[in-house]
């Protein structure tokens, strides 16, 4: 009786194809939307991931990577003296006006990291040697920030193009020199144009007039020590904050600096609340189209229900069917849905935006939740097919 | 002692509706068929055949009166038991086919086997052996909707015997169709239905297949007026 149940639902393509059209689509919202949510936080704490350090000593006010609270020099050598630290490094993050060649003003990160050990330096340099930042008025600068910096130029044959900044190329950062050694490859970030990256000394040139240069201290744990029983150590000792680095949504611990970022632009920004109302949206849609298509398919069968009644099926096998039947096509939607997320979503990876990021959970959840659409549907299909009279089939 | 194989209905009272609207389709009905027999149903419209064929059917309750069919006593039955009863005894035939468009033939046809929980393969043959008969082996993989009004009845009849049930109850099986066509879905009905413990009610107005009864019982205003035992001695109709 199950799979006449399917291939009755099979047998009608039209509204077959109306619930695949609103399942899918609604699961394609659903997914798409998380993964481009997914994508925009994960950039809220990228340099988390660009400046690869175990553990990040910071301002007890601090409460987001983005927003450094400037810090005392001498923080650098009491957080060394913490029992369990092998070395630390002090770190200079701000946002600076670029003065470009032609005259044009750029918003960019400063980066400094120690001259000595290069400590958050990033991880591919695609041109240069990151040793070349020693030389005097000297910077690194990562790809997308060159070619956003660069400059139209017209070729032979007459097309334009973006020109990159590249080796040698040099601006202004607070009328000091700023010469490019090297081209880096980083991920892009939430906040802050290109990042360019300097000694930490010399971040103290480029920000002429600032007092206090220290953002943040990366420590680098002993071998065989925790960096969240370090974090702690550090923060009883300095009365300083200490995070821990781990990126990993689903399983970053307590003390992650992502964590706190990332929950940190939860609560104060409208991107989970705009990106929420997309995937509710998508709820609805599917909730609609698939309800209401789902219910004229009912509807038009009515009569074959009711004579499948009289015929002896009671309303348990009747609900069965039509579970069948809507998870059947839930499933088919899911599929469809999610793999249209995918086509679209590789093209965004491609381009970096917006971006996209479809964790496994997502499509779970999207899983689920077309699921319950479908369930909805047959529910509300179901309280048609329980009240109808069996008798109702000697009436033409 | 109830008889295990014949249909018999004292005093029903059905109506419809309340109040000023009340309509009785059933008042004190009474009455019989035997094991064996085609006995049709006839009279004008609104006197309450259907009405009659659903209680006997199991698929309508009677406000009052007694109902014993196959040897059961419906009235005072829960849905549940109703639905069994209905599941093990009865196939239908309908005026108006209701078969389901988007199932083959032979899936329409096993329907009442796979309800009964009959496996697959097994209603499948049983399907196929009886479509032959009734003149439809090839078509099993066709749509209903291919097919012209008489060969869509005769799917119903072998729907409706697939499962070998011991009350037939057809409503109205030739109204759909054109005379020639009807007689021969009529004579297929009365052929393939034949058995000593099998009813077979047919509801009808059509004076054309008064013949392949075997009795005839006459209603009016929710009661059977007669009962004919010789279909030929019945009144042309008057409607
Ligand atoms: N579900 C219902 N609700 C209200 N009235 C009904 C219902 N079913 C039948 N009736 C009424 O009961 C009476 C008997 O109806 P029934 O359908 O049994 O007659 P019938 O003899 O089968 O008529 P026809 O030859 O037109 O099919 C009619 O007056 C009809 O209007
Ligand atoms: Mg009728």
């Amino acid at each position: 009786m199950y799979r006449l149940a399917l291939n009755m639902l099979f047998g009608d393509r039209a509204k077959l194809a109306m619930l695949l059209v609103g399942l899918s689509f609604s699961a394609l919202l659903m997914a798409q939307q998380s993964s481009v949510f997914f994508g925009i936080m994960s950039w809220t704490y990228t340099p988390m991931v660009n400046i690869r350090s175990a553990v990040w000593v910071s301002d007890p006010l601090v409460e987001q990577v983005n927003d450094a609270q400037p810090m005392r020099d001498t923080d650098v050598t009491r957080v060394r003296s913490v029992d369990g630290v092998a070395w630390a490094a002090p770190l200079h993050t701000s946002i600076l006006q670029a003065r470009l060649p032609n005259g044009n003003f750029k918003l960019i990160s400063l980066v400094g990291i120690d001259s000595d050990t290069f400590a958050g330096a990033p991880a591919v340099l695609t041109v240069g040697r990151i040793e070349d930042l020693r030389l005097p008025n000297t910077v690194l600068i990562d790809e997308w920030g060159a070619n956003l910096l660069g400059r139209p130029e017209t070729l032979a044959d007459g097309t334009v193009r973006q020109r990159p900044l590249g080796v040698g190329d040099t601006f202004e950062l607070n009328d000091t020199e700023a010469r490019i050694v090297g081209v880096c490859r980083v991920k892009r970030a939430f906040t802050g144009g290109p990042f360019v990256y300097t000694t930490y000394d010399r971040a103290k040139a480029y920000t002429a007039g600032v007092r206090r240069t220290l953002s943040y201290v990366l420590v680098e744990p002993r071998p065989g020590v925790a960096p969240a029983d370090l974090c702690a150590r550090i923060e009883a000792e300095t009365g300083l904050k200490a995070w821990t680095s781990d990126t990993d949504l689903w399983s970053w611990g307590e003390r992650s600096l992502a964590k706190s970022t990332f929950w940190w632009f939860w609560r104060n920004t409208g991107i989970p609340f705009s990106f929420g109302t997309a995937v509710l949206l998508g709820l609805f849609v599917g909730i609609a189209i698939s309800g209401q298509t789902f219910y004229s398919f009912v509807l038009e069968n009515l009569r074959y229900f009711a004579a499948i009644k009289a015929m002896g099926a009671g309303n348990g096998v009747l609900l069965r069917m039509l579970l069948l039947q809507a998870l059947a096509a839930g499933l088919l939607g899911f599929g469809l849905g999610v793999g249209m997320a995918q086509g679209i979503g590789r093209a965004m990876i491609e381009k970096g935006m917006p971006p996209f990021v479809m964790y496994p959970q997502v499509l779970v959840a999207t899983l689920v939740l077309v699921l319950g659409i479908s369930l909805c549907s047959a529910l509300i299909g179901m309280a048609k097919v329980a009240r109808v009279d069996p008798a109702s089939v000697f009436r033409a | 002692m109830p008889d295990p194989t014949s249909i018999r209905i004292r005093g029903v009272d059905k109506s419809f509706g309340a109040g000023e609207a009340r309509v009785w389709a059933l008042k004190q009905a009474d009455f019989e068929a035997r094991p064996g027999e085609l006995i049709m149903l006839v009279g004008p419209s609104g006197c309450g055949k259907t009405t009659l064929l659903s209680v006997l059917a199991g698929t309508l309750t009677a406000d009052a009166g007694e109902v014993e069919v196959l040897g059961r006593r419906l009235d005072g039955l829960s849905q549940a038991e109703l639905t069994a009863f209905r599941r093990a005894n009865l196939g239908f035939v309908f005026q108006s086919f209701n078969l389901i468009p988007t199932l083959t033939v032979r899936e329409n046809v096993m329907v009442p086997l796979l309800v009964q929980g009959v496996a697959r393969e097994e209603a499948e043959a049983r399907a196929g052996a009886l479509l032959a008969k009734v003149g439809l082996g090839g078509r099993e993989d066709d749509r209903p909707g291919g097919l012209s009004g008489g060969q869509q009845q005769r799917v119903a009849i072998a729907r409706a015997l697939v499962h070998d049930p011991r009350l037939l109850i057809c409503d109205e099986p030739t109204s759909a169709l054109d005379k020639d066509t009807g007689q021969r879905v009529m004579e297929m009905i009365r052929e393939l239905s034949r058995s000593p413990d099998r009813v077979v009610v047919v509801v009808t107005h059509d004076h054309r297949i008064f013949r392949f009864a075997d009795r005839i019982a006459e209603m009016e205003d929710g009661r059977i007026r007669r009962v004919l035992d010789d279909p030929s001695l019945i009144d042309s109709p008057s409607h």
